[in-house]
C-alpha cells in the first residue's frame, strides 16, 4: 500500500497520557475550593459597610517611614496581591520594609446599588487614608491603585493631593478610547441606564461573560489543555488553581457606580479630558503633583497599555516614572517577573521617596 | 347627614383645613367608586382582585411577545456572527496547515496555528462595531424582557403575599378564640 501514513507512535503516547491525567487529576490536585488565598497575616483594622481596611503585620523591621496604602480593583477580590508565598505582593512590600494597607471593597448586596464614585472616592478611600495618617502621625501616605482601584485612586489622588506623598499606579484605567481592549467597544454600545434600572448591581455572570471575550481559545481551550498536561507538576499546578480560583471570585458592582463608570469613564472618557466630576469635583489630572510611579505591561489584554500610559503625560508632577513591563495584566503583580523585576523597582522608587 | 366637619365649618382655621380635607377625601372617594362600576361587570363577584391580575399580567405578556420578536432578530445575528467567523477562521486553518500532523511536534504546530488564528479572528469580531451594537442592541431586548417579567412575578407576589396575610390572619384568629 504505497499512500498509507504512518502514525508516530509518540501521538498515541501523548493521548493516552493525557487522558490519564484527566482521569486522574482528582487524585493529585485540590479542588479550588481547598485552597487558603490568603497567605500573608493581616488584621482588620476599620470596617465601614462592607469594606474593611487591612493591616499587614510587618515580617521585619519598618524600614520606610511613609506607610503605603493599596486601592485594590472593583473586579474580582484582592487576593490576587497576596496569591501564593512565593509570589505575594504583599509579602514581598513587607519584606522591603515598608509598612503595608490594603483596603478591600467587600461585596456589595443590593443595598449597595446606589453607591457612587463619590462614596469610593470621597468616603471609603478618604476614611482609609484618614486612618492610616491618625495612626501614623503623619500629615501623608504613599498610596498604590491597581486596574480599576487605580482610577478610583487616581480620582482621589487628584482631589486630595495634600494627603498623598508618593502615588504608584499600576495599570490604571486612563484613557479609554485610546483602550485595544475589545472591553471598550462592548461598553460603546452598551445602554447602561437600562441594565441598572433592570438588574440593580453588575452581577458577576456579566463580567465573566466580558472575560470570555478575551483571548476565548487561549483562556479557554489551550489554558486548560496545558493544566491537565503538567498536572504532575505540583508548583505550576498549585499557582494554576490559586489564580484560577481568583477568577472565578468576581463581586457584583455596585449599580450607581458602574453607571458612572461606563458612562463618564468609557463612553464619554472625561477622566484623561480633565472633564470627570466627583462628588461635585472636577477631576484636574494636572493637580496630581507628587512623585508619581506608573506600571504599564505590554502584554496587557485587560488594560492595554495605550489605555495606562498617558496618565503619566497628564499630571503635573515634575518627579515621574514611567515603567512598562514585557509581562501581562496579572503577570505584573502576581508572577516571579514580578518578585524579581516589578517589585524591587517599584520598592526602589518608593523607598527613596518615603 | 350631615358631616361633623361641615356642622363645625364656622368655628375656627383648624376646622376650615378639617373640611377640606374632607370635602376632598369624599369625591375622590366617590369618583373612584363611580368609575370602578364599569370594572366590576367585567368581573364576577370575590374574583375581581384576580381579574384586574390577570389583565395586569396579559399586558405583560403581549409586551413580551412584542419584544421577544426583535430579542429573536438579535440573538440570530450574534449566533450568526460566531458561526460566520468560525467558519472564516478555520478555512485559514486549512490553509495554513492542510496536512494531518504526523508527530506530536506537528500536533504541536498545529494547535499553535489554530488557537493563534482563531484568538486573532474572534478578537477582531468583538472589536467590531457590528458586533459592539447588534450585543448591545440584544442585552437591551433581554433587559426588557426581564423587567416585564419581573413585572407579572410581582403581581403574583402580591397576590400571594394577600393570600398569606389572610391564611395569617385565619391562624390567629382561630388561635384567639
Amino acid at each position: 500500500m504505497q499512500n498509507e501514513s504512518i502514525i508516530d507512535p509518540k501521538i498515541i503516547e501523548e493521548i493516552l497520557k493525557f487522558s490519564k491525567n484527566v482521569i486522574e487529576a482528582p487524585k493529585f490536585v485540590s479542588a479550588p475550593d481547598e485552597i487558603n488565598l490568603e497567605v500573608t497575616p493581616h488584621k482588620v483594622v476599620q470596617q465601614i459597610d462592607k469594606t474593611r481596611l487591612l493591616y499587614y503585620k510587618p515580617i521585619t523591621k519598618i524600614k520606610h517611614k511613609t506607610p503605603l496604602l493599596i486601592s485594590y480593583a472593583l473586579i474580582n477580590r484582592f487576593h490576587i496581591l497576596d496569591i501564593h508565598p512565593e509570589k505575594s505582593w504583599i509579602r514581598n512590600l513587607l519584606e522591603q520594609g515598608f509598612e503595608v494597607y490594603l483596603l478591600d471593597w467587600g461585596i456589595p448586596t443590593s443595598m449597595d446599588k446606589y453607591l457612587d464614585f463619590d462614596d469610593y472616592v470621597n468616603g471609603y478611600l478618604d476614611s482609609s487614608v484618614e486612618y492610616i495618617k491618625n495612626k501614623s502621625s503623619i500629615e501623608k501616605i504613599s498610596l498604590q491603585g491597581y486596574c480599576t482601584g487605580a482610577t478610583i485612586a487616581t480620582a482621589y489622588t487628584a482631589l486630595h493631593p495634600e494627603n498623598i506623598k508618593n502615588y504608584i499606579a499600576t495599570a490604571p484605567v486612563i484613557d479609554v478610547w485610546k483602550d485595544t481592549t475589545v472591553i471598550s467597544n462592548l461598553a460603546k454600545h452598551m445602554d447602561v441606564d437600562k441594565m441598572v434600572d433592570t438588574i440593580g448591581n453588575m452581577p458577576p455572570e456579566f463580567m465573566y461573560y466580558c472575560f470570555s471575550v478575551l483571548k476565548p481559545f487561549e483562556q479557554g481551550i489551550e489554558k486548560y489543555i496545558k493544566f491537565f498536561k503538567n498536572i504532575d507538576d505540583k508548583k505550576y499546578v498549585d499557582n494554576f488553581l490559586r489564580v484560577e480560583k481568583w477568577l472565578g471570585d468576581t463581586p457584583p458592582i455596585p449599580g450607581e457606580l458602574f453607571k458612572q463608570w461606563i458612562k463618564d469613564i468609557y463612553q464619554k472618557n472625561t477622566l484623561i479630558q480633565n472633564k470627570m466630576h466627583v462628588g461635585g469635583e472636577l477631576i484636574d489630572l494636572k493637580k496630581i503633583d507628587m512623585p508619581i510611579f506608573t506600571q504599564v505591561a505590554i502584554g496587557d489584554h485587560l488594560v492595554s497599555p495605550e489605555c495606562s500610559m498617558p496618565l503619566h503625560y497628564a499630571v503635573g508632577s515634575n518627579d515621574k516614572t514611567l515603567k512598562i513591563y514585557p509581562t501581562g495584566h496579572v503577570g505584573m503583580i502576581a508572577s516571579s517577573f514580578s518578585q524579581k523585576k516589578v517589585l524591587p523597582e517599584m520598592g526602589e522608587w518608593l523607598a527613596k521617596r518615603s | 347627614m350631615q358631616s361633623k366637619s361641615s356642622k363645625n365649618l364656622a368655628e375656627s382655621p383648624k376646622d376650615m383645613t378639617e373640611y377640606y380635607k374632607h370635602l376632598s377625601l369624599f369625591w375622590t372617594d366617590i369618583i373612584h367608586l363611580m368609575s370602578s362600576k364599569p370594572q366590576a361587570l367585567t368581573s364576577i363577584g370575590p374574583m375581581r382582585a384576580f381579574a384586574a391580575n390577570s389583565k395586569k399580567i396579559a399586558v405583560e405578556l403581549i409586551e413580551i411577545n412584542e419584544n421577544l420578536l426583535g430579542f429573536n432578530q438579535y440573538i440570530s445575528e450574534y449566533y450568526k456572527q460566531l458561526s460566520s467567523t468560525w467558519e472564516v477562521a478555520q478555512k485559514k486553518v486549512n490553509l495554513k496547515a492542510p496536512e494531518i500532523p504526523q508527530d506530536v511536534e506537528q500536533i504541536e504546530a498545529m494547535k499553535r496555528i489554530w488557537i493563534d488564528i482563531f484568538d486573532n479572528d474572534f478578537t477582531e469580531l468583538f472589536d467590531s462595531k457590528q458586533f459592539g451594537e447588534n450585543y448591545g442592541n440584544l442585552v437591551s431586548k433581554e433587559l426588557e424582557l426581564t423587567k416585564h417579567w419581573n413585572n407579572i412575578t410581582n403581581v403574583i407576589y402580591n397576590q400571594l403575599i394577600s393570600l398569606a396575610k389572610k391564611k395569617l390572619m385565619k391562624c390567629i384568629k382561630k388561635f384567639i378564640h
